[in-house]
Order: structure tokens, then sequence, then C-alpha cells
């Protein structure tokens, strides 16, 4: 069962408009009125050389601004109020608002009408122009960008300026009242638009269904979307558990079989072996079942760390007493690691276990890509504050694109032996400790592994 | 030196078998309990010289089990502990048992253990203790490793002089902390820690790889005679 990730209820508030609203209007009267002056000024300048009849239309670039801007209303008023000034000023006899020649006033009754039509041609042209940008800005902004939710509140405020509405609230659930967001006839969401202002009704017609089939469709497309995701994520993880199966069964077969060949050659009484081979064969078995049961504490460690129950209990230490645990633990019969102690121990804050595993398994890494016979240095030293661990090996060292991947579960060295594990339980252990692990190596030199661990001071009384 | 009477506590019968074997073997009379209830009877029925028991057992802990029998027995107690078991182990052993062995355990280990844990405690009068190439002179207050002295302040000499006299034994870091630096100090496990990695650098033959003094993980320390691999 997959789940859209968004949360329950999400509810978009374009901010309060009222007071936006009356700033918009006394800036709309005040340009009105500078255009009726502008224009009076000019036609006062053209006067001596035009019939003055003939000029009243140039009004029209008073009013039209105006209607595109501010709407029908007030290119009303700024058309009567051009009408007035032109009576006014330019028609005789001038200065009163009387006229002359009676046919004037017929004049003047075309010019208002045309002005108003005109306006409301040019303001509707520019609505459509409004909506249409902010559908394809919604649009792009929606199916663009990831996550719709994240866009909500941006697009409902600007839903709110183009559907003359207070606000727009977006809710993600299918039961809130409001018209629906539809994807494929499923009810996603729905919309809700509170307080509408009058006049905007037609707008709210056009505009409303495509917003909506807009959010429908892109609320849609991120739930597809996170559905694919999960199903990208199990199958990956498929494959993982698939790998590391294949992995494990034969790190896990191959001791077994040496065990069960071993220990049944022991059991057949017929079989006459030597009091050597004997030995031989019981040593087998005993070195056979550690090495079974390091691979199981390595899965137990593996398994911790992945299901983050690996939580350390952190102390303060000697760093030496850290490093003799874990050289306990490793298997190396010919002592092949060499350990420069300090002087004096050197204090670090990490949980004990949790470190001992980080270094058994870089002594283990380090025994195995070192030629046979050849040391393996650990060095102590970095500041008090950062207590720095290197193991040095003579393998064949790690090319810069694997220094970092090779801490990845599962990735075996070149050769491909072992299972894999220990790099990655080395770093799972580190980090959980706040500690850093990493490799250096160059080109024609072994590796160094490095742990960087935070220091603290000890008592001493020496 | 052997013949002493085990209990042996574990579930799994596998391992009940193989370590009731091995230890028959090694002279020991061993008797078996599967449960926590069992070996609580077993005990009472029979009292045993030393009980070997495991932590998770079907009706109980191991902790419980050495808890109970705490109240009227002092026979020492091995227990057997997995990895992932480190609390309920340290409970274990706050609880009264004596050692512990983290499974899958060897038999040689385990016998060593036993044989540690019987031997009974108590300085043994002798003034001078030997362990391996350490000598420890109780009276003059003098350490020679492979006859040569070496200088140890007052809590390095206090903390070997116990380690010493419980040779083979597990000492807690409580046990260690209260006995060397006093009742205050229970708790200063660090104390302890820096005075273990001091005092190795001035006895052992290689001081990251201890032979004589040896950590158990979480729980505390031991000092043995290294075995000459």
């Amino acid at each position: 069962m997959s789940t859209l990730r968004l949360p329950a209820e999400l509810t978009h508030r374009a901010a309060d408009g009222i007071d936006r609203r009356a700033r918009r209007w006394s800036l709309g009267l005040l340009a009105g009125t500078a255009l009726v002056a502008l224009v009076t000024a000019v036609i006062a300048l053209l006067e001596p050389h035009v019939p003055v009849l003939s000029l009243g239309v140039l009004y029209i670039f008073a009013v039209l601004p105006i209607a595109v801007f501010w709407g029908l209303a007030l290119a009303v008023a700024v058309s009567l109020a051009s009408m007035l000034a032109f009576n006014f000023y330019f028609l005789p006899p001038t200065h009163t608002l009387t006229l002359q020649d009676s046919r004037n006033w017929f004049a003047l009754g075309v010019f208002v009408v045309t002005s108003v039509v005109v306006s409301e041609l040019a303001a509707r042209s520019r609505r459509r122009a409004i909506e249409s940008a902010l559908l394809a800005e919604i649009a792009s902004s929606l199916l663009g960008r990831g996550d719709v939710t994240t866009e909500l509140d941006r697009i409902a405020a600007e839903a709110a300026d183009a559907l003359e509405v207070e606000r727009v609230e977006i809710a993600l659930t299918p039961g809130a009242p409001g018209y629906p967001l539809l994807a494929d006839g499923r009810q996603v969401g729905t919309i809700r638009l509170v307080n509408p202002r009058r006049g905007g009704a037609a707008g709210r017609r056009r505009l409303l269904p495509a917003l909506a089939s807009l959010l429908g469709v892109a609320i849609d497309r991120q739930r597809l979307a996170a559905e694919a995701l999960e199903a990208e994520t199990l199958r990956r993880s498929d494959a993982v558990k698939t790998a590391v199966l294949r992995a494990v069964t034969h790190d896990l077969r191959s001791p077994l079989m040496a065990m069960l060949t071993s220990a049944s050659a022991l059991a057949q009484d017929e079989l006459e072996l030597a009091p050597e081979d004997r030995r031989e064969l019981v040593w087998t078995i005993l070195a056979e079942t550690r090495r079974l049961s390091r691979l199981i504490d390595n899965l137990l460690d593996l398994s911790r760390l992945e299901a983050g129950a690996a939580t350390p209990e952190t102390d303060v230490w000697p760093v030496d007493e850290l490093i003799s645990q874990a050289l306990d633990e490793t298997d190396d019969p010919d002592n092949r690691i060499a350990v420069e102690l300090p002087e004096r121990p050197l204090g670090v804050r990490a949980d004990p276990r949790q470190i001992e595993r980080v270094l058994v398994n870089l002594f283990e890494n380090a025994l195995k890509y070192s030629p046979r016979g050849e040391p393996v240095h650990v060095q102590i030293g970095g500041t008090p504050r950062h207590v720095l661990v290197r193991v040095v090996d003579h393998g064949p060292g790690v090319a810069g694109a694997e220094r970092e991947r090779i801490f990845e579960p599962f990735r075996r060295g070149a050769d491909g032996h072992g299972a894999g594990l220990g790099l990655a339980i080395a770093r799972g252990f580190a980090e959980a400790n706040g500690a850093r692990v990493w490799a250096e190596s160059r080109p024609g030199q072994g590796a160094a592994f490095v742990l960087e661990l935070e220091g603290a001071p000890m008592a001493d009384d020496e | 030196m052997t013949g002493a009477r085990v209990l042996v506590v574990d579930d799994e019968r596998q391992i009940l078998r193989a370590l009731q074997t091995s230890l028959r073997g090694a002279g020991y009379e061993v008797e078996t309990a599967e449960t926590a209830g069992h070996a609580l009877a077993a005990a009472a029925m029979r009292p045993p010289e030393a009980v070997i028991l495991d932590l998770v057992l079907p009706d109980g802990t191991g902790t419980d089990v050495v808890r109970e029998l705490r109240t009227w027995s002092s026979a020492p107690v091995i227990v057997l502990s997995a990895v992932g078991d480190e609390r309920e182990k340290v409970e274990a052993l706050n609880a009264g048992a004596d050692d512990y062995v983290t499974k899958p355990v060897g038999i040689d280990e385990l016998i060593a253990r036993l044989r540690a844990v019987l031997r009974r405690a108590g300085p043994s009068g002798e003034p001078v203790l030997h362990i391996g190439d350490l000598q420890l002179d109780l009276e003059k207050r003098e350490v020679l490793v492979t006859g040569k002295p070496v200088h140890l302040t007052p809590h390095q000499f206090e903390l070997l002089r116990l380690l010493a006299l419980n040779e083979g034994k597990l000492l807690t870091h409580r046990t260690i902390l209260q006995e060397v630096w006093g009742p205050g100090y229970g708790d200063a496990s660090n104390l302890l820690h820096v005075h273990v990695s001091q005092l190795r650098r001035k006895i052992e033959p290689d001081p990251a790889r201890p032979r004589y003094l040896i950590t158990e993980p979480g729980a505390g320390y031991r000092l043995v005679a290294p075995n000459r691999r």
C-alpha cells in the first residue's frame, strides 16, 4: 500500500486585500486626473492649428490606460471627466458647462459611449492575458518543480489576485468543502474561494475550472511519482538482498564444507589416519569455526548498523587499550601488525566495543592486502583533540576512484576474496561514534587507513 | 585436584552434551539442567562446587539464577554469554557471578576459567608471587620483570598486587576501583583504564599485545601467566 506523502490538511491563505484595494483605487483616481489634465494641455497646445472638435478623440488616451489597469468603473468616470473638461475648456462658450451648439452634446455622447466600449474591450483582453499568464505560470511551477506542496502557498496568493477574491484555500483532502480538484475522475483535493469580490464572477467562471484541473493533474502526478519511487526503492533493495544472499551463502558454505569434510574424516573408523593428519583435521575444524563465527559477528554488526540499533556507549579510554583489544580479536598468528605506542597513553571518547570492531576490520583488511610476510604498521598521532590511528599496509594501494567506494557493503577488492563487509562495518561504527575513517594511497605505495577519534583528557598520576 | 562437581545449565542440548563430555574428560563430575527452575532445584538437591550457566534460559535469565543462588551458596559461577548480551553479562557479574566466557568458546579456555574460580581465594602466605616472568615481593613492594626491577607508582603497585593475588580471576572494574582507590571511586573507570595502560608499558614485553594483564571487555581485568604458544 503506498501513500501520497502530503500533509493531511494543507490550507493556504492569500494575504488580506482590503488595504491594498483602497490604495489601488486612490492611485487610479490620481492617475485618471493626471491623464485628463495632460490630454487637456496637449489639446490646448494644438488648438490654434487644428479644428478643436476633432481633438476631443484624444481623451481616449486618458481613458484607455485607466480601463486596462483599473477596470471599467474608473474608465467610465474618467471618460465623463474628459467630456466635461473638453466642454469646459474648448467648446464655446468656454469656461462654462453649457454648449452653444446643441449638436456638440451628441458628439460628446458618442465620445463617452465609444470610450466605454473600447475600454471594456481593452480591459477584457488584459484580464484574459493576466488569466492565461497566471495559468501558464502555475502550470510551469506545478509541472516543472518537484514538490507541489511547496508551491501551493505562492499559487494560492497569485490565484487570489486573478480570481478577485480575498483569499484562496487549497486543501489536499478530498472531503473538504469547495470546488473539487479532479484527476482521472477521482477527487484529490479542493479549492475554496473566500470572500469573492463583486464583478469578478465572469473571470472566476473562466479561470477556476482551468486552475482546478491543473492542480488536480499536478497533485496526481506527484502521487504517481511517489509510487514510482517507492517501487524503485523496493526493486533496488531486492537486488541488494539477492547480492547479499549470494555473497553470504558462499562465505558461509566454504567454512562449513571444510568442517564437514574434516569431521567426517575423523568420524570414519575404517579410515587410517596418522596422528599428525588427525591433528591437522582437528585444527582445520577449529580454524574454520572461528572464521564462521567472525563472519556471523560481522553480519550481526552490519544488520545492527543498518537498523540504526548501534547506539554507542561512550566513555574515555586510552587509545592503546582499544588497539590492544582489537589486536586480540584480529586473526594475526604471525604478529605482522607492528604497533608504535606513544610514550603516554592518549585518551579518546568512544564506545570501546564499536571502535574495536572498526580497528579489527581495518587490521584484517590491511593484513589481507599486504603481501605475505610484509608487516602492517599502526601509528598513533594527531592532536589532543583529534587522535589519529593510521593503519599502513604494503599492498597494491587504492586507486583514487575506489577510495570511497571500498567503504560500501559487499564491495570486494580486485581479487574478490572476503564478503566485502569489513570496511563498511568500520565506517558504520566510526560514524556512529562521531569518528571518521578514510583511505589514503599514493600510486606504487600501499594504502593507509586513517581513523580519527575525538580526543579526551585522562586522569594521570605520574 | 580435579573431581569437583560442576552444574552445567544450558537449554541447547547439543551444547550441554558437548560440555558434559569435555568436562568429564577433564575429570569433573558433571550434572546438567536445561531451565532456570531445574538448575535451582538441582543445586538445592546436591550443592555443586561450581556452576556454568547460560545467560538466556527458557524460563528466566541466568542473572536471576545467580541472584537466587547467591542467597545461600558461594559456589563460583561462570556465565556463558553470546555476542550482544554485554549488558546482561555485566548484570550477572554484578549479581555475583565470578566470571564469564563468550560463546562460542573453546573447551580449553572454559577449563582454565573453571580451574581459576575453583582455586581457593585468599592470600597464599607467600610474600613473593611468581606469575610468568613477573615477580612481586609484597613485603618489600618490589616488582621484577624478567629479573630486572621496575618502578611502579603506589597505585600501580596496589593494582598489580590485587590482580596478582587473584591470578586468573576476573576482577570487575568496580571491585578493583574500590579495593585500590577506595569506596568513593567505584565509577571512575577511566582512572583505572589509564593506570592499566601505564602499568602495561612497564610489565608487558609488548604493551600493545598484553599477555599478562588481560582486558575483559565491558567487565574488568585479569592477570594471567602467559601461555607460551
